[in-house]
């Protein structure tokens, strides 16, 4: 056990120094971009919700997309793929990592934003969340299938673009529905989250028996 | 000709170019197909209601505008919007006894009713006990406009209180008559407009217009992700090395990468355009429409769209990789998706990358920016071959050995291996 968890510690250790700086700094860019552009002091329930869930919510894009980018180099796949330790469980402690400091980037902005006067509560930490959860579930769901980072972003960015006109077909998983007064949809999306994450691993693991 | 084809059918095959294709076509048939439901409907006297419409009527704009200011100045915050997006301003007490002798000027509530006014309500929505959003009307004291104040005056005002908030808010000369004076239209407004959509437009030019809009949105971003993949698959299957050994020039094979992606990405938009003409065609049976709108529009509207995206993608990508790229053209879209301040419609300025007029009526709107939109497409359509031709010299210093990416190497390095004659 206590192997195991030096092993974690080591993973997620240069999972921090060599490939996650850049992507942490993309999503705290994001948050500056937030703050500057929109403006977070003095907003009521509503429009507090709408930096959160329309701009900072690419923060998941930018974190949970990459994770399988340091693979994406083919020396380094096939390196990987020789070592005892399971791969998947690198890819999952890479992921558990990027899910963490997502709360923490969210949590730390609804809490500036609290600073700054804005009407914002619990709820507008986890409807922000949840948005920046999915839409980088979805970006890891199609980086693990396609082995190409940047069609996981792409997907990530294309369903992001069609909240902005498809809210009525999109029902339960719209993202932007904090803004427009619902809380609801936020639910189905968490638990969406969790599915394309679990569908993403299924996939690899079944992948790397046909191997 | 051979490479360009070799390059299209590399683009045709890969991933991302599907994905482009199933996202053009979800755009196409979800927003503008399912728009085409019958033909607009000529106004008829005598109805309801014909919308509103922008119109410069002081009694109706000094009020509204009065009103507004006053309740900002309570709530201690004023909404601008001094880069196209939002922004809640605070001011100084140096600024708010500025703001508060402009308010005494055209409400008649002196400094000192409005220091000792307490029972303000700010109003808007708010989360209710059961987590449910509710909206509280504001409360405001009485409002009496100077019989005297005449609306130039008012309008000098209003400059001031603007340049007090910083720039950008709603009582600015840009905004403050699209804010504060909407009317209601007339029979002969509505039919105006309906004429010109027949006439003028020829019915095809308002809804070529209208995919133009929708389609605008998508180009602007998703011909990066193509163009970046592009430039991967040759580190992928690890081809850079014999590409640079190649005898072909750096700028005929860059430029002749950049047409293929532009090529490529313009079929199923030629695809869409066909499919929409023949459906507007048959919806307006019997009129004279304009066989050629929809392919003129898309050369004009569209294709600098994909020419910029593609070219952000392929020179960021080929100076430092393609993610960045990605963020790149993602924050110049995102930039230019919420700075959409002058709405939907009429807000096309000379450097806007995503153009928007989301409406088949407004023809007089949008060729009334008309020189804006010209210098707007040729600058978009100049930039991206600047920039396309920084890639092939990028390209170019990469096959000497000069420049990895960003990092540089020292020129003299090999001049010095050498052995001296």
């Amino acid at each position: 056990m206590g192997l195991r968890l030096r092993a974690a510690i080591k993973i997620l250790s240069v999972n921090l120094r060599h490939n996650f700086m850049p992507h942490l700094f993309i999503a705290l860019v994001i948050a500056f971009l937030t703050q500057a552009l929109f403006g977070i002091a003095s907003l009521d329930a509503r429009e507090a919700a709408q930096p959160l869930e329309r701009l900072l919510s690419l923060t998941g894009t930018v974190l949970l997309t990459p994770i399988f980018l340091p693979e994406q180099n083919e020396d380094i796949r096939d390196l990987i793929r020789s070592k005892r330790t399971n791969y998947l469980a690198v890819c999952a402690l890479r992921l558990a990592c990027s899910i963490f400091f997502l709360a923490v980037v969210m949590g730390s902005f609804t809490y500036i934003m609290q600073c700054c006067e804005s009407a914002v509560s619990f709820r507008h930490f986890v409807g922000g969340f949840a948005t920046a959860l999915f839409l980088g579930s979805l970006g890891f769901l199609f980086a693990g299938i396609s082995q190409n980072t940047i069609t996981g972003y792409m997907v990530s960015l294309i369903y992001y673009m069609i909240n902005f006109g498809m809210k009525d077909e999109l029902k339960n998983l719209y993202l932007f529905s904090m803004s427009a007064g619902s809380f609801n949809e936020k639910y189905w999306l968490l638990g969406g989250s969790a599915v394309l994450m679990a569908a993403t691993f299924l996939w690899l693991c079944k992948a790397s028996r046909t191997v | 000709m051979m490479l360009f084809f070799k390059e299209c059918k590399k683009i045709l095959r890969s991933l991302t170019f599907l994905i482009y294709c199933a996202a053009v076509l979800a755009m196409y048939f979800t927003q503008f197909h399912s728009d085409i439901g019958g033909p607009l409907e000529k106004p008829a006297p005598g109805e309801d209601s014909y919308g509103t419409i922008v119109r410069e009527v002081p009694e109706i704009l000094m009020p509204v505008a009065i009103n507004c200011l006053v309740r900002e100045y309570f709530s201690g915050s004023f909404t601008a919007y001094p880069y196209g997006f939002i922004k809640h301003v605070r001011l100084t007490e140096k600024e708010k006894a500025r703001m508060a002798e402009i308010i005494a000027e055209v409400s008649g509530i002196t400094p000192e009713q409005l220091d000792s006014f307490d029972a303000f309500e700010q109003g808007g929505y708010y989360m209710d006990e059961n987590g449910d959003m509710a909206y509280l009307e504001p409360n405001i004291p009485e409002i009496s406009i100077p019989s005297d104040l005449t609306y130039e005056h008012f309008r000098d005002l209003m400059r001031k209180a603007d340049k007090i908030i910083g720039g950008g808010s709603m009582y600015g000369d840009g905004f403050i008559v699209g804010n504060f004076s909407r009317i209601p239209k007339t029979y002969e407004d509505a039919l105006a407009e309906y004429d010109q959509f027949i006439d003028k437009d020829k019915v095809t030019g308002a809804y070529a217009r209208l995919y133009c809009d929708y389609l605008g949105i998508v180009l602007a971003m998703l011909p990066v992700f193509v163009a970046a993949s592009l430039a991967r698959l040759d580190r992928k299957s690890r081809m850079e090395q014999l590409a640079y050994a190649r005898k072909i020039s750096s700028a005929r094979l860059v430029f002749t990468r950049f047409f293929a992606l532009a090529a490529v990405m313009l079929l199923p938009l030629i695809l869409t355009a066909v499919i929409a003409h023949i459906r507007v065609k048959g919806v307006y049976a019997g009129y004279a429409v304009d066989s050629f709108a929809f392919l003129r529009y898309v050369v004009f509207w569209l294709v600098p769209n994909i020419l910029t995206a593609s070219a952000v993608g392929m020179l960021v990508t080929e100076l430092v990789s393609g993610l960045l790229a990605v963020f790149v053209q993602g924050v110049w879209w995102i930039a230019s998706i919420f700075s959409a301040v002058g709405g939907l419609t009429g807000g096309i300025r000379k450097f806007t990358l995503v153009m928007r007029h989301n409406s088949l009526l407004g023809h007089d709107v949008f060729y009334g920016q008309w020189t804006d939109i010209v210098f707007n497409r040729s600058f978009f359509t100049v930039f991206s071959l600047l920039a396309i031709m920084l890639t092939a010299w990028i390209y170019e210093q990469k096959r000497r050995g000069m420049i990895h990416g960003l990092t540089f190497k020292s020129s003299h390095k090999n001049t010095e291996r050498q052995p001296k004659a």
